[in-house]
Parts: structure tokens; C-alpha cells; sequence
């Protein structure tokens, strides 16, 4: 090239230079203001901001105390399960991580990315959003295989609870699963997606079972990786429970009732302590415990059966002749009675224009108490009830606990109904009509009970006139809620009434009958509907199911001193006898096991 | 002749890049320090980034060494060569995160992107320096034009940083060299008009981190996440630093890129505002000393490849220093000297070389 520059040519532009050192200076000044309000303005705003970032508190969960029955048999147990959690902040690529995990767990794609979209309000960006509750070892072996290639995916084990006898259980241990937004706003130990006791004893020993969490502080690095632990706060398991519910009678029970609708109970009439108690039909509450899909909702809630319905709590039903032994101990109390003294009875007794029958058409003849309770004679309690009146009735029904929740340990406990003047007065605007004590007195009409409230005044008839609390806990003290008003010679009446009746061949309890013990019944037919003319002329068997009456047999059995009522309510069972009486005899069978022959003198 | 030579040697700029340089080290021992429960596992990147700056010295000694006019005549083939290298990325380019950057030489991931603005930089200073005086609308479209092939490949590879920064350095060199107020007017009006234009070229998520940008809160844990968090980083410094090693944000890694784009939060969080501000003088100090020698070079070309220069670093630490204080969105675009980076290290070498060289020279054709 040439040397021969020109002379202007070797200027650099003056205006350019200074633009550089204008630049240099502009460059300064900015970012030292910039430095100075981040670091020494705001210095201690961003250090606390920093320190909240890296300190994150992790929940440690207390094991759910584990719940046993009576002999010891584990009922609710804890087993892990594999939950797959998505971190957004560490995933690159939201959609096709779904895609993948559609195409490795089989679950369906929309329904994952509705997961994603409701959890994302819920869950911060480095914790873990749960797409799927419960993954199968297959599964959880493809995603792990994945993992490394799909950042932002975490198999996380979880405690899942489990029912060994899933379909025993179900309605008094009823189940746990997520925590629903109600739930999680009304309880401060409670964070998205813990698990809750949704019904039963669950929900009921919930504070119990759950324990406390444990918090652990860790210094965290952004993806959430765990650098140190800061400090840890042990959790407190959840204590375990023992049920007073025997498993063998319960499965026994469970056994007998198969294909029925209806409830039993076995109560020890000293204690309270329930033995067995049963809604039937039931489900396997194992289907709820990690999240219950749709379908399978479906079918047990379209379920004509109800599996769904726990009758123990939920249902009241009429008492019909078993109603009777309270209407006994009524007029005995109130010494409008005198139990030698006999009623005729022709098999209808007439009332204004209506015309009250007998179950027995061609009447039951001079019936006294006992046998008006033996034979269920419904004139002679139709006489009774007119002359009761339905005052004393509903007060003395009150005061053996009829009318209201027996307090068992189970949610939404249902009382029952128990009519007074006033209440028909308010609920139906009428005036009470005399009529109406003749239904009264033999169950039938407003009346509503529960099989609990029935053990429970069947259990005080035996124990001494106590009104006890029925309990589910082995560990529970026995609680004596009232006294019944019945003295011992009253309640011995019905009592040796009630023996009679499973042991007199005309009674209608002859199937509870059990060798060496003490066993008392009485049977109870409750009209679901009234039956026209033409359907009483049919054959029990093709009476429409849904028409057919419930069948009730309640009784008792004792031996060596120990004493249990027993409460078999088989819906649409026909006749007591025959539709509740096999149950209440399995159950006797098995608290009094006769001693085989040649064992033992 | 030794000591001559070594007199004609700039130190003073040697010594800021020095000094920047180890400072850079330094930090991306602890930016790159892991803290475990077992202590601090420290990934080898400063080690590999002292590797790169050893490999940097022979290059920088060519770049100073040999006469920088002979560029001049090496600017049309450079350009060239540039384009072909980008062109084959398209076609070799080995792909890391999305985007086509690299070619794999065995030895080095090489980024012709790097050496886009080396030769878009000779190749100005030397359309620039055949004339003098304000440019009208035909140079500046004629240059522009040419330098728009490189460019447009480099943005579509994806690497908006590295395609703007072309641009900017270019754009830098003519306003050294100066516009007539009526180019200077109408570009006033009619870039902010092409703009939208431009924002139809550019990726998806290009966009969204314009977007998070203008609104940051919008999406915290978003794009707008690594705004948020360098200032964060930054501003728990205060006044006098974590200390060495001490940077939370960093070593529990909320910061994002931290040994290369960010690198600047964990050198501010750990030296705090004092750090900082010796960090801030040093740079302006080493554009300066860049400045100086723009102003002294014996002639045009020389003064506008030291101009291309400055600007080439003076974008970078504008772009990177504003990203990491919050100031501009997130562009991937690497702090000289302090971000992590093997081509870029190299290329800041050969830079500086080349700012040496026309140092160097200044006194050969000395006027009385």
C-alpha cells in the first residue's frame, strides 16, 4: 500500500473519539447508579429475598396409625405408593413430557393436561405437581428408565392406605383420600395433597390416625436439589387403634348377609363394644384409597343395591312388631298394664269406620303380655296403644333413646324419627287422630328407628336398665348414657317374654334358639308399602322386590355372664323370621360355640 | 530492537486484560463451585477457561505481530470464508440446546458466528477507512447490504446475541465514522418503523423474552425468572459482598447460566458494591485504553479496527452488564472476560492482539 496518505485522511474523526470516551462515561455512570440502588439501596431487601429462596420446608409425613380389630388382625395398614410429580421449573418441555408419560403410564393425554392445568395454580414451579396418584411397578420402572432424558420428573413414594379386609370394613372404617379445598381451608395441618379421613372412623379418628408432620428446612439449590439440611423436626406417628369389631364374627356375618340389604349389629350389652356391625351390600374401600376413577364411582353410586349407602348411620327404618317391646315397657312403666291379664283377640279390632287387623286373620284368641309378644299378637298392643296414647309413648320412647343418634363413633349418625302431636302438628300441619296410636303401637306409621338405638335398648333390657353408648374402640370405657325407666321385674318380663319366644314352638324366633345359652328374640315386619289387595294374594316371591317388607329380628343370647344383643335388619327380607333369623342364629353360634361332643365335661 | 519492541508494547491495556481476565477466572472458580452436603464441588471450568486463555496467547501474539495492514487485503477473502463457515453450519452444524452453532472440529466446538464479527469488523474498518467525511445513503446501504448475508444466517440459527451484536459493532464503527444529518434523521424515523417487521423474524421464545422483559412480573417463574433472580443475586450482595466462595444464589444455582451469561451476578453478589464498582472501573478503564488507541492509530484503518473493536467489546459489556442489573432483557450474550466461553475467549484474545498491533505501529509512520 502506499505511504503516501493525505494528510486529513490520518485524522481519525474527531467527533467519533468522542463518542467513545462520551459512551465510556455513559456506561459508568448508568451502572453505577444501577449497582448502588440494587446493592446498597435495596442491599438488604434482595439479602432477605435471597435467603427466602434457598430455604425450603419440606413436610415430613407421620405414618397414619395403623387400626386392628379386636384379636389383633391388622384392618388398615400403610404401604407405599409411587406417585408421579412433575417439577415445571426443571422441565423444558411441558407438553411433550405429558406426551410421554401418556405413552409410558397408558393414562388417558387430556386428562393429564387437565392435572397439569389445575395443579399449576396450586403448586409452585420447583415442587412437585402430581399427575397420577398410584403408578404400577411397570410403571414406575418405565418413568425411572426415562427419567434422565425427561428432567422434571419425580417418582415420589407416598403413603397409601390399605385395607386388608377392604370390604368388611368399609362402612365403619370408612376410607381416606386427597384433601378436598373445603377440608384443606377448615384445618391448618392439613397442605394439597395430603390424605384425610373422607367417612367412617377415618374421618372420625382423623386428628388420632394422622399424627403430626415433622418439618424438614433444607438449603435448597433451584432445581429443588437438597444441599444441606438446616434443621428437621421429627414427625409424630399417628396412633394406632384397636376396634372392639371381632373379624371372624364380622366376616361371618358379612358371609350371611351376602346378596341381602340391610344391618346387623352385635353389641356387648355390658360394655357397648361393638362386635360386629354391618351395612350390607358393601365395597372395597381399597378402590378409594388412591384415587377412585370415574367409572368405578359410577357403578357403586348407580348401584341399585347402594353399596355406597352405609345403613348403619344413613338409614332408619319402621320398627314394626318389634317396636313392640318398647310399647311392652312402656305400658308396664306407666301400670297401664297388668301382665296376667288377657286380651281377646279376633283378628281385627275396629276403630270408628276403619277396621285394624291382625296378622293372624283368624285372631290369637285371651292373649296375655307374654304371649301378645310371643305370637306378636297386634291386637292386643293395638289395645295398648289407645290407651298409652301417644304422649306417653313418644316420652317413654325418647327415654330409651329412640328419636335421636346413639353417639357411636361414626359421621352423620342418623336418629330416626319418633312422632309426637307437635311434630305432626309442624311437619304435616294435621292434628295427631287417635287412629294414628294403633299404628304407633305396632311400629308401623312415622315411627323410625335404627338398628343401633334397637341394640342398645335390647342391650339395657339384659344389663340392668343402662342405656349404653354403642363403641367402636376396644379401648373404650364403657359410657352409660341413661338409665331406661324400666325396673327390674319390668324388664324382666319382657325379657323372659322374649326367651319364650325363641323357645316356645309357637313363637316366631325358634331358628335363633342355640344350645346352652340364654337366647331371646323378637321378630319385627315393617311395611314398605302398603299392598293392594291383589299383590296380598300373591306368593312372598312374587311380591315386586322393592315392595317387599323389611324383615327385623332383634335379640339377645347370654352365657357364663357375658351378654350381647344382637340386631339383624334385612330390607325387603320378607318376614323376620325367615329373612333376618339365620343371621341372628350364625351370629349366636358364634358367641356361644357349643362344646363338641366328648371334649371337656 | 528488544527493548524497543517491548516499549512499543501497550501495557497498560495488557494489564487491565490481565488483571479482567484472572478476575474472570477467579470468579468462575466459585461460580462454578457446587456447594454438596460434603463441601464445595467445583466443576473444572476455571480450569478449562485458563486452558483457553493460554491458547488465547499465541493468537493474540499473531493478531499483534503481524502487520495489521495486511488485513486490509485479507478483509474480502475473510468475509467469505466467514459465509461459507455459516452457510455450513446449516449443513455439519452440531446441534446443542436447539440451535445449529456449532462446528465440531475434534478439538473445539467452533463457532463461526465468533468469526462473523471478526471479519464483518476488518471488513468495515476497511470500506470505512477509503474515505473520509459523514456517510450518505449509498455507502451506508452499500456497507449495510453486504454485511446484512452474515447476519441474517447467523440470527436464523438461532443466535439473536450474536447476530445483533454484528450489527451493533458494525452500526458502532459508522457512527465513529459519522453520518450526514439527513441519513442520521431519517434512521431516527424509519428504524423504530422496521421494527415490527423484525420482530416476525424472530423465534418464539426470542419474542417471549422481549416480552417478559417490558413486564417481568407477569410471569415470575417464567422468563421473567432470570431477570428476577440475578437482581437478586446481585443486590443481596450489599455493599461489601459475600466473600469469596460465599454466594448463595449462586451455588444453589437459582441463577441460570451462571459461569457464562451471568457470571457477573456471582462476581457482584460476592464482592458486593465495592467489587463491583473496582469491576466496572476496570472495564471502562480497558475501553478507554481501546479508545486511546483508536484516537493514536497512524491511520484510518487502524483507527477503525480499534474502533470495531471497542465497540465490539463495548456492546457486550453494555448488553451483559444491563442483562445481569436488570436493565435490558435476557439475550444470551457473554460478559469478555468473565462469562466462560472457549471461542469467545479466544476471539477477545485475538482482539485485543489486534488492538495491540495498530498500538504497536502508531509511531512507525510518526508525522514531525
Amino acid at each position: 500500500m502506499s505511504g503516501l496518505l493525505s494528510p486529513h485522511e490520518k485524522e481519525p474523526p474527531r467527533h467519533g473519539l468522542l463518542l467513545l470516551q462520551l459512551l465510556i462515561l455513559g456506561v459508568f455512570c448508568v451502572f453505577t447508579l444501577r449497582f448502588w440502588y440494587l446493592q446498597v439501596h435495596e442491599g438488604q431487601e434482595f439479602a432477605r429475598k435471597a435467603k427466602a429462596n434457598q430455604l425450603r420446608r419440606e413436610h415430613v409425613y407421620a405414618p397414619r396409625g395403623l387400626i386392628r380389630a379386636r384379636g389383633g388382625e391388622l384392618l388398615a395398614t400403610n404401604e407405599p405408593a409411587y406417585a408421579l410429580g412433575l417439577v415445571r421449573e426443571d422441565c423444558h418441555d411441558v407438553e411433550a413430557t405429558l406426551d410421554a408419560v401418556s405413552r409410558w403410564t397408558g393414562l388417558d393425554r387430556a386428562k393429564l393436561a387437565e392435572v397439569y392445568r389445575k395443579g399449576r395454580g396450586k403448586v409452585k414451579p420447583f415442587e412437585p405437581l402430581i399427575l397420577s396418584q398410584d403408578l404400577g411397578f411397570k410403571e414406575v420402572a418405565e418413568v425411572e428408565a426415562h427419567k434422565l432424558r425427561w428432567p422434571g420428573l419425580e417418582i415420589l413414594v407416598r403413603s397409601r392406605r390399605n385395607y386388608s379386609y377392604g370390604d368388611l370394613f368399609c362402612h365403619v372404617l370408612g376410607y381416606v383420600a386427597e384433601a378436598n379445598e373445603s377440608e384443606l381451608d377448615n384445618d391448618d395441618g392439613l397442605s394439597l395433597g395430603d390424605n384425610v379421613g373422607k367417612l367412617g372412623l377415618e374421618k372420625v379418628l382423623e386428628t388420632r390416625l394422622r399424627g403430626i408432620k415433622g418439618v424438614r428446612e433444607f438449603e435448597v439449590d433451584v432445581t429443588g436439589r437438597r444441599m444441606a439440611e438446616v434443621n428437621t423436626l421429627p414427625p409424630n406417628a399417628g396412633e394406632d387403634v384397636t376396634l372392639a369389631i371381632d373379624l371372624k364374627l364380622q366376616s361371618l356375618v358379612h358371609e350371611a348377609m351376602a346378596g341381602k340389604e340391610g344391618v346387623v349389629v352385635v353389641m356387648d350389652a355390658d360394655s357397648g363394644q361393638v362386635l360386629a356391625l354391618l351395612s350390607a351390600p358393601t365395597f372395597d374401600a381399597n378402590h378409594f384409597a388412591g384415587g377412585i376413577s370415574s367409572e368405578e364411582w359410577r357403578k357403586l353410586s348407580d348401584d341399585p343395591q347402594h353399596p355406597l349407602l352405609n345403613r348403619v348411620t344413613q338409614s332408619a327404618y319402621p320398627p314394626g312388631s318389634v317396636f313392640k317391646l318398647v310399647m311392652a315397657g312402656c305400658g308396664l312403666k306407666e301400670d297401664m298394664l297388668n301382665p296376667s291379664e288377657t286380651v281377646f283377640c279376633p283378628g281385627s279390632l275396629s276403630l270408628g269406620s276403619h277396621v285394624f287387623r291382625c296378622w293372624r286373620r283368624g285372631g290369637h284368641g285371651n292373649v296375655n303380655l307374654r304371649r301378645a309378644l310371643v305370637e306378636s299378637c297386634d291386637v292386643y298392643f293395638y289395645r295398648l296403644g289407645m290407651k298409652l296414647g301417644v304422649d306417653r309413648i313418644s316420652a317413654f320412647s325418647f327415654a330409651c333413646g329412640f328419636g335421636k343418634p346413639t353417639g357411636i363413633d361414626l359421621p352423620h349418625e342418623k336418629g330416626g324419627n319418633i312422632p309426637t302431636r307437635e311434630w305432626k302438628l309442624k311437619t304435616f300441619g294435621e292434628r295427631w287422630q287417635k287412629g294414628e296410636d294403633l299404628n304407633f303401637a305396632i311400629g308401623q306409621g312415622y315411627t323410625l328407628v335404627t338398628p343401633l338405638q334397637v341394640a342398645r335398648y335390647i342391650a339395657a333390657l339384659i344389663n340392668g336398665g343402662k342405656l349404653l353408648k354403642p363403641q367402636l374402640l376396644a379401648s373404650a370405657e364403657p359410657e352409660v348414657q341413661t338409665q331406661i325407666p324400666l325396673n327390674a321385674h319390668e324388664r324382666e318380663l319382657i325379657k323372659d317374654a322374649m326367651v319364650r319366644t325363641v323357645e316356645d314352638p309357637s313363637g316366631t324366633c325358634w331358628r335363633a334358639r342355640t344350645p346352652g345359652a340364654v337366647v331371646g328374640a323378637k321378630t319385627g315386619t315393617a311395611q314398605v308399602a302398603r299392598l293392594t289387595d291383589e299383590l296380598k294374594a300373591l306368593k312372598d316371591e312374587d311380591i315386586p322386590y322393592k315392595l317387599r317388607d323389611h324383615a327385623w329380628m332383634a335379640g339377645f343370647g347370654e352365657k357364663d355372664g357375658r351378654r350381647y344383643a344382637v340386631v339383624v335388619m334385612v330390607e325387603h327380607g320378607l318376614h323376620g323370621s325367615s329373612g333376618a333369623g339365620p343371621v341372628v342364629k350364625a351370629c349366636m353360634d358364634y358367641l356361644f360355640p357349643q362344646t363338641p361332643k366328648g371334649a371337656g365335661k | 530492537m528488544d527493548r524497543k519492541f517491548l516499549l512499543s508494547i501497550n501495557w497498560p491495556l495488557v494489564g487491565v486484560t490481565a488483571v479482567l481476565f484472572f478476575l474472570g477466572v477467579l470468579n468462575l472458580y466459585s461460580a462454578s463451585g457446587f456447594r454438596m452436603e460434603e463441601g464445595l464441588n467445583v466443576d473444572p471450568y476455571f480450569r478449562k477457561q485458563l486452558i483457553w486463555g493460554l491458547m488465547g496467547l499465541p493468537c493474540m501474539a499473531v493478531f499483534m505481530l503481524v502487520d495489521y495492514r495486511h488485513l486490509k487485503t485479507a478483509a474480502w477473502p475473510l468475509f467469505w470464508l466467514t459465509v461459507v463457515m455459516l452457510v455450513a453450519v446449516f449443513f455439519f452444524g452440531k446441534t446443542i440446546y436447539g440451535a445449529r452453532r456449532w462446528i465440531d472440529l475434534g478439538f473445539m466446538h467452533f463457532q463461526p458466528s465468533e468469526m462473523a464479527k471478526i471479519s464483518v469488523l476488518i471488513l468495515g474498518a476497511r470500506l470505512l477507512s477509503r474515505d473520509t467525511g459523514k456517510l450518505d445513503f449509498l455507502q451506508l446501504g452499500g456497507i449495510f447490504g453486504v454485511c446484512c448475508l452474515p447476519v441474517i444466517l447467523v440470527i436464523k440459527q438461532p443466535d439473536l446475541g450474536s447476530g445483533l451484536s454484528v450489527f451493533l459493532i458494525l452500526g458502532g464503527m459508522i457512527l465513529y465514522r459519522g453520518l450526514t444529518s439527513r441519513v442520521l434523521r431519517t434512521l431516527i424515523v424509519a428504524v423504530p418503523a422496521t421494527l415490527p417487521l423484525a420482530w416476525f423474524a424472530l423465534h418464539d421464545y426470542q419474542k417471549r423474552r422481549i416480552v417478559s422483559f417490558l413486564n417481568p412480573e407477569s410471569d415470575p417463574k417464567g422468563a421473567g425468572y432470570h431477570k428476577l433472580q440475578s437482581e437478586i443475586a446481585v443486590g443481596s450482595g450489599e455493599l461489601w459482598g459475600k466473600g469469596f466462595l460465599g454466594g448463595t444464589q449462586s451455588h444453589y444455582r437459582f441463577l441460570p447460566e451462571k459461569h457464562t451469561d451471568f457470571a457477573l451476578a456471582v462476581f457482584s453478589e460476592e464482592w458486593g458494591f465495592v467489587g463491583s464498582m473496582v469491576l466496572l472501573s476496570l472495564f471502562c478503564a480497558f475501553l478507554y485504553q481501546i479508545a486511546l488507541v483508536a484516537r493514536d492509530a497512524k491511520d484510518l484503518f487502524g483507527s477503525y479496527l480499534a474502533a470495531g473493536v471497542f465497540f465490539y467489546f463495548f456492546w457486550q459489556i453494555l448488553i451483559n452488564m444491563g442483562m445481569v442489573l436488570g436493565l435490558m432483557p435476557v439475550v444470551g450474550i457473554p460478559l469478555p472476560f468473565l462469562s466462560y466461553g472457549g471461542s469467545a475467549t479466544l476471539v477477545n484474545f485475538c482482539l485485543v492482539g489486534l488492538v495491540l498491533n495498530v498500538s504497536m505501529r502508531r509511531f512507525l509512520f510518526k508525522k514531525v
